[in-house]
């Protein structure tokens, strides 16, 4: 009796480890960014992007590019050094206005395609994902970070 | 004091403000009101040419080069930056009868002095025709002109292609590394903004002189190589210099930082303002030096 009690447990166990390993859930993935393509001062990446929905999604996707941009380098890309360093707490801290700002909307400005490249996916917790091809004008960006001295101009 | 006495005075100290105004301060008509602009690096783009080769064919028989070098200069136009172009300065050379064929070899070296530039970017463009197809591959290098301090270095690809059409990749090859190579280049400056711009030191004597590394003079009596390196150690940009080589008749500091800025009045630092500081250092070991600079380059020799 008490070796049946222990297989039905068992197989209870078992079904359990199946049923969640079909489910559509999936652990949080980081906000990874890859490079595309490139193009005349124009940079292609697909970024994954977290959100409670598909527009908080693609929001969290573009966030991922442009700080992958900014504070870490593009590897593959002509953008391979970060735009403005790789101490991004710091940075930020330096040029606070200037990143509130941005984040809260100029950015948008220099997005100049944003296409989601798959279905959006659940994940655990009710947050869902999604990868998007953003494209950015690097050439403007930089100007503007030129011009807001946050990087240098070339030369000394 | 009486009437006349306070005339004098007067009239006196307003003679001796207008002889410091026409002496030393700015004219009205250059005035700029306080402000002050960095002064940039002069950066020229060159072809590379092998040892013997002739540097006016090597660019006027080879469209590929030319291109490559347009490009470059694009490149750092984009960043808002002006270049010294190299085939006006090549142009300038040959009307002013500067080259002749027996000092080829020296003949890039001779550009780099004439245009004044410090920094140099020398492009090869190599041509690789294949059956899978024809690519250009492209070296490029930049140096400072004075220390040969290297400030980037990238390789560039146009990709195969089936096609007959160089120019354009020879366009594609220098797209393909431009960017990397002008923030690689970027970030070194940035480094001599923060770390000081590099000069060369040069101390020797005059045939005639009674004066050795070795001799003792100053005050204290030290040997004078090590006076010299006490004086560096004070004056080098954050104590930041080394010395190439010491020996009883000559004392080389091949690499001495300088800031771009005078860090007392925030204006522009350079070389000769350098020099005269050491200039006044041996001035004051009682020593008769003559200076020359060249460049980056401080040559002094005591007589």
């Amino acid at each position: 009796m008490r070796t049946k009690k222990n297989i039905c447990s068992f197989a209870a166990l078992i079904l359990v480890f199946i049923f969640n390993s079909c489910s559509t859930s999936k652990s949080l993935p980081s906000g990874e960014v890859n490079y595309l393509s490139s193009n005349d001062g124009a940079i292609t990446m697909r970024a994954i992007g977290i959100g409670n929905n598909e527009s908080e999604a693609i929001t969290d996707a573009i966030y991922n590019a442009f700080d992958v941009l900014l504070f870490r380098g593009l590897p593959e890309s002509e953008q391979k050094n970060a735009l403005v360093g790789t101490n991004e707490n710091e940075e930020r801290g330096k040029h606070k206005d200037y990143f509130e700002g941005f984040y809260k909307g100029r950015y948008k400005s220099f997005v100049m395609s944003s296409i989601p490249s798959s279905d959006l996916i659940k994940y655990n917790g009710g947050k869902k994902g999604i990868a998007v091809d953003v494209k950015i004008n690097t050439v403007a960006l930089r100007k503007d970070l030129e011009q807001n001295d946050i990087i240098r101009k070339f030369g000394f | 004091m009486t009437m006349k006495i306070r005339f004098y005075i007067l009239s006196l100290l307003l003679l001796q403000a207008g002889i410091f105004n026409i002496a030393f301060c700015q004219n009205t008509s250059t005035n700029s009101g306080g402000q002050i602009v960095t002064v940039q690096p002069k950066i020229m783009v060159i072809p590379y040419t092998k040892e013997g080769e002739d540097l006016r064919t090597v660019l006027e028989n080879d469209e590929n080069k030319r291109i490559a070098i347009a490009k470059i200069k694009e490149g750092f136009d984009s960043r808002g930056f002006t270049t010294v172009d190299f085939i006006a300065k090549l142009k300038a050379a040959k009307d002013n009868n500067l080259f002749t064929s027996e000092n080829q070899s020296d003949l890039k070296s001779q550009i780099i002095q004439m245009s004044g530039a410090d920094v140099y970017v020398q492009a090869e463009v190599i041509v690789e025709k294949g059956q899978s197809g024809n690519s250009v591959k492209l070296i490029l290098t930049a140096f400072e002109a004075s220390t040969g301090n290297s400030l980037s270095n990238k390789v560039g690809e146009s990709g195969k292609f089936y096609t007959d059409d160089f120019n354009k990749l020879a366009s594609k090859a220098v797209e393909s590394c431009i960017e990397d190579f002008l923030s690689v280049m970027q970030i070194k400056f940035t480094d001599i903004v923060n770390n000081g711009k590099s000069v060369i030191v040069d101390v020797s004597f005059d045939a005639g002189s009674q004066y050795k590394m070795s001799s003792e003079i100053g005050s204290d009596g030290l040997p004078l190589s090590d006076q010299i390196e006490m004086w560096m150690e004070k004056n080098a940009f954050k104590n930041n210099y080394h010395i190439q080589g010491t020996t009883d008749l000559r004392m080389i500091f091949d690499d001495v930082r300088i800031p771009l800025k005078d860090q007392a009045t925030g204006n522009n630092y350079n070389p000769n303002k350098f020099a005269l500081e050491l200039f006044k250092f041996f001035k004051g070991l009682g020593l008769q030096p003559a200076k020359d600079i060249k460049s980056s380059t401080i040559y002094l020799t005591i007589k």
